[in-house]
Order: structure tokens, then sequence, then C-alpha cells
């Protein structure tokens, strides 16, 4: 019983939930309560504290959260409800087995677990040709993630995700890197980590944090803004004295740029950027896309109704919880992307690009939501000098 | 023998039929294959292939009816996009692409079916263990 847990309680007092005035503000941003859910924040909130015997109530909110931090972000307590939700996750996924309704039957989480076996002899830096410059050790490296596994599975949906990491590389060799790609480099493990597997997420890190060790590595780019967000923030949280320095690709650029070492070829046109969770309200990364954008000359930049701050998640995370209500609010926000006029929406994420493509391809809404989307990478490798 | 963990999927239709004539016929299987019987190969997803070697499987064949034989319409297609894209999946994972098969039947062809159980024992013995040996999960989904 959820009252009666200790480590539960403990979990409330560490994110503040005590702090809660029911004010309100949660759910009246969050987007799943917004798209009809039946999910409140708020709501919650006021089960864990006051009326902790609805299990029910309980266990399928911790899962419903996209984990989107809009909430968190708007509320005036300081309660951090998506760190919150995560110790939730672990709790109910440690205790009692849960592990959230996942989308596309869980095949994301298996090829994780599956990475966690250390025997493991990947082929996965096949998509790296003569044009690209990678070595096996050195100082910096750069940090690959599932885009060769995505690019396979949701072929389907016609999303490159490995040109992100070709672009990536492109622009490292640019900026004079030549940076380290480790050939069993296993995944970030943030799905795992988003439902709850808190053991095989922590034998994805301990894996990682090792080949970097033993490549030399000090400093990790990353692309992606999730890996971003595992590998800074949690893996240290896993492996014990992690000194490894992880910098975000388009912050490399950005100071490239401030520097005034890099020129880009122009765009004609209006382009919509998307702030993925992870990488705006989560790690503050706000000007520094816009910033390379406004660089490019021709290319203007018109912003969506929600952004920034408080920019509208792009329906799923983690692969958990892919619903008729991530569908109605993806395509709320591609409706807002085609209400810029843009020809092309912009987003730094692979699972942005990935949700938002899915959500274009219903039949029914043909017309207003198809927008061609890039990732930031890929536009700026085409449009460097 | 035995030491390897071998996973068939049957559609109910013809490759079903072919496995129970051959049992009716007492004709001898290898002995580390175990049947999973499904309506339709076109129930069979990436994410379910996948887990089969999750949890241990060192070999998985897809026995279905072929494409004009399948009693739903695409179901034999569905599987083809799906061996193709989990092949690729477990070459880059280094379970190794020749350890995912499929194979289709007419509901009279007992023997072949038969054959092709066999081959693909004698295949996956040659390769060993799949090296994935990962934790399982610990709840069944």
């Amino acid at each position: 019983m959820i009252l009666d847990n200790p480590r539960v309680k403990e979990i409330i007092a560490r994110r503040n939930l005590h702090m809660c005035l029911e004010c309100g503000k949660c759910s009246a941003s969050c987007p799943r309560y917004i798209s009809g859910k039946q999910y409140s924040p708020r709501m919650l909130a006021h089960k864990l504290i006051a009326e902790p015997q609805d299990r029910a109530y309980i266990e399928s909110s911790v899962w419903d959260c996209l984990t989107c931090g809009q909430c968190q972000e708007r509320c005036p307590s300081g309660v951090q409800f998506v760190q919150l939700i995560l110790d939730m996750r672990r709790e109910l996924a440690l205790s009692q087995g849960l592990m959230g309704y996942r989308a596309h039957d869980g095949a994301v989480h298996s090829w994780m677990r599956i990475m966690t076996s250390p025997d493991l002899r990947q082929n996965r830096t096949q998509w790296i040709g003569p044009e690209l410059k990678v070595r096996s050790s050195g100082e910096t490296a750069y940090f690959v993630g599932c885009a060769p596994y995505f690019d396979v599975f949701f072929a389907g949906l016609g999303v490159r995700t490995l040109d992100i990491a070709k672009d990536s590389v492109r622009l490292l060799n640019r900026l004079g890197i030549e940076p380290v790609v480790l050939g069993q480099e296993r995944c970030c493990g943030h799905d795992l980590l988003w439902s709850g597997d808190q053991e095989n997420f922590a034998e994805l890190c301990r894996q990682n944090h090792q080949q970097f060790k033993d490549a030399g590595v000090r400093e990790i780019v990353v692309s992606c803004p999730e890996c971003f967000s595992v590998l800074s923030q949690f893996m240290p949280q896993v492996v014990e004295g992690c000194d490894l320095k992880v910098t975000l690709l388009i912050d490399l650029l950005g100071r490239a740029a401030q520097q005034g070492s890099l020129d880009f070829t122009p765009l004609e046109g209006v382009v919509t950027y998307q702030d993925p969770c992870r990488l705006g309200r989560q790690a503050g990364c706000l000007e520094p896309p816009r910033d390379l954008l406004g660089r490019i000359p021709g290319l203007e930049l018109k912003e969506m109704a929600n952004h920034g701050l408080g920019a509208l998640c792009c329906g799923n995370n983690s692969f958990i919880n892919c619903d008729a209500y991530s569908k109605r609010h993806q395509v709320e926000r591609l409706r807002q992307a085609n209400a810029t006029g843009a020809g092309l929406l912009v987003t730094a994420c692979p699972k942005c690009m990935i949700h938002l493509t899915c959500a274009m391809r219903d039949p029914h809404q043909d017309g207003p939501l198809q927008i061609k989307v890039r990732d930031l990478a890929s536009l700026l490798a085409d449009h460097i000098r | 023998m035995g030491a390897i963990n071998l996973l068939g999927i049957a559609c109910n239709w013809s490759p079903f039929a072919c496995y129970n004539a051959a049992g009716q016929a007492g004709m001898e299987l290898p002995p580390s294959f175990r049947l999973m019987r499904v309506m339709c190969i076109g129930r069979i997803n990436q994410a379910l292939i996948l887990r089969a070697f999750e949890y241990g499987a060192d070999g998985v064949i897809l026995l279905e009816c072929f494409d004009e034989d399948c009693r739903y319409g695409p179901g034999p297609e569905v599987g083809h996009t799906n061996v193709s894209r989990v092949r690729r999946l477990l070459h880059f994972l280094g379970i190794g692409q020749e350890r995912l098969l499929e194979k289709a039947f007419a509901a009279n062809e007992r023997e072949a079916l038969v054959r092709a159980l066999w081959e693909f024992s004698e295949q996956i013995e040659d390769l060993g263990p799949n090296p994935a040996k990962p934790r399982r999960e610990r709840v069944a989904s």
C-alpha cells in the first residue's frame, strides 16, 4: 500500500510535494490535461498526499505523464514534478513490476535491454564513410545514440535519423574536431530510465562510461537532447567519480559562431523551430539554436504560438503512453507550425522528428498537417561554409 | 544437441497444417524447437521478434503462408517487411541476421517444413548461442 511505503513518503518530501498549494497552474498548462485526458498533475499531487489509498489513480497517473516539464516550469511552489514522476516510476517498477504501456510493443526498450549484454559485438558504425573523419581513441568523443537503430525501425516513416549522426560528425570535422566514435557504444538508456528500469539503465551507463575511459575520452559531444540529459545529469548519479565533460553540439557551434569562425550559405524562406523538452525547458538551451538559425542568410524564423519555455512537447516520451491524446496534441502542434506560414519545421531531437512525422500520416488530416521536418544539425551542416 | 533455443512462429493456416500433419505422421523434429501458433504471421511485429532474442532465443523462424495464400490479405508481406528490418537490427546488435529466417509453405508441404526446421537447427547450432544474454524483464509482458 502506497500509504505505508516509507520510500514513497521520502519521494514526496524530497520532491517538495508538500509545498503544493493546489493552485492548479500545473494542470492548466499540462498538455495531457488540455488534450482531454483524465490526467491531472494537481490531482496526482493531491492523491499522493491526501488520498494515497487511491492506488489505481496514482499508478495510472504516474505512467500517463509525458515528463515534458511544463507543470514544473509554471509551478510557483517549486514542486519538482518531473523528478517526482521519475522517482515514482522507479519505485512502482521495482516494487510492483509496473512499466507503463509501451509504444511499438516495447521494441525500443527491448533493444536497450539487449545492449546490456557485455559480450555483444555490435556492427553500429558502418554508416561512417571516408568523407567523415573519426578515430577510435582521443580526448573528444561524439555520442551517436540510437540513431542507427531508429533509422531501420522507423524506416516506414521515412525519417532518416542516421543523417543526424552523419551531419553532426560533418559539423565537428568542420570545427576541426576528429571525434572518437565508439564501435561498441551502448544506448544512453534514456527510455529505460524514464520507464522505471533503473537496473538495466545503470548497466548501460556503466558500460558506456568504461568504454569512454578506455578510449581516453574526457569530453563527450552530443547532438540528441535526451542523450545529453542522461550523460550529463544521470550518468554521474550511477557511476561514481564520473568526470566526463558533456557538451551539446549546438553549444559548441554557437561558441564557434560567436567567435566569427562560422559562415553559412543562404536559405530563403520561413522556418519554425520545435523546442525539445529535454533541451529547452530542462537544459535551458533556448537561445543557441535560435541564434544559429538566425545566422543563416535569408532564413526567417517564425515562432509557434507555444515556444521557448512554453513549447509543446512532441507528444510522447521514452516510447511509453502513445495514445489518442498524444495524437490530439501533436495535431495541435502541427497546426501551430503551419500557422506560422513556415515551409520547414526544424527540430533538434530525433524523437520530435519521429513523433511529429508519425502524426502527419493521418489520412484524414492530410493537407493542413503536412510540413517538411529537418533536424537542426542537418540543416546547419548543409548550409555551413 | 538441445543446448540452443529455437523458436518457430507459425501461421495457423498452411504452416500449422504442415506441422500438424508432420506430427500425425510421427516425423521427428529438432529437440530444441518450440512452436508458437498465431492466426496470421501479419500479427507478429518487430518488437515480438526482438523480444524473443531478448528472452534468450538463439534462432527464430517465421513459418508463413505464401503471399497469395493469405486468408487475411497482407499477412506475409507484413512478415517480409518486419523480418527484413529486424534482420538489420540484429546485424547492428551483433546478434547476427542469420538467426532470423522466414519460410513460406503450402498446406501440403509437411516434408518441406520438417526439412526447413532441421536445416535451421543445424545452422543455429553451428553459430552457437546468441551473444545477447541480458537480464530478463522482471515481469513478463
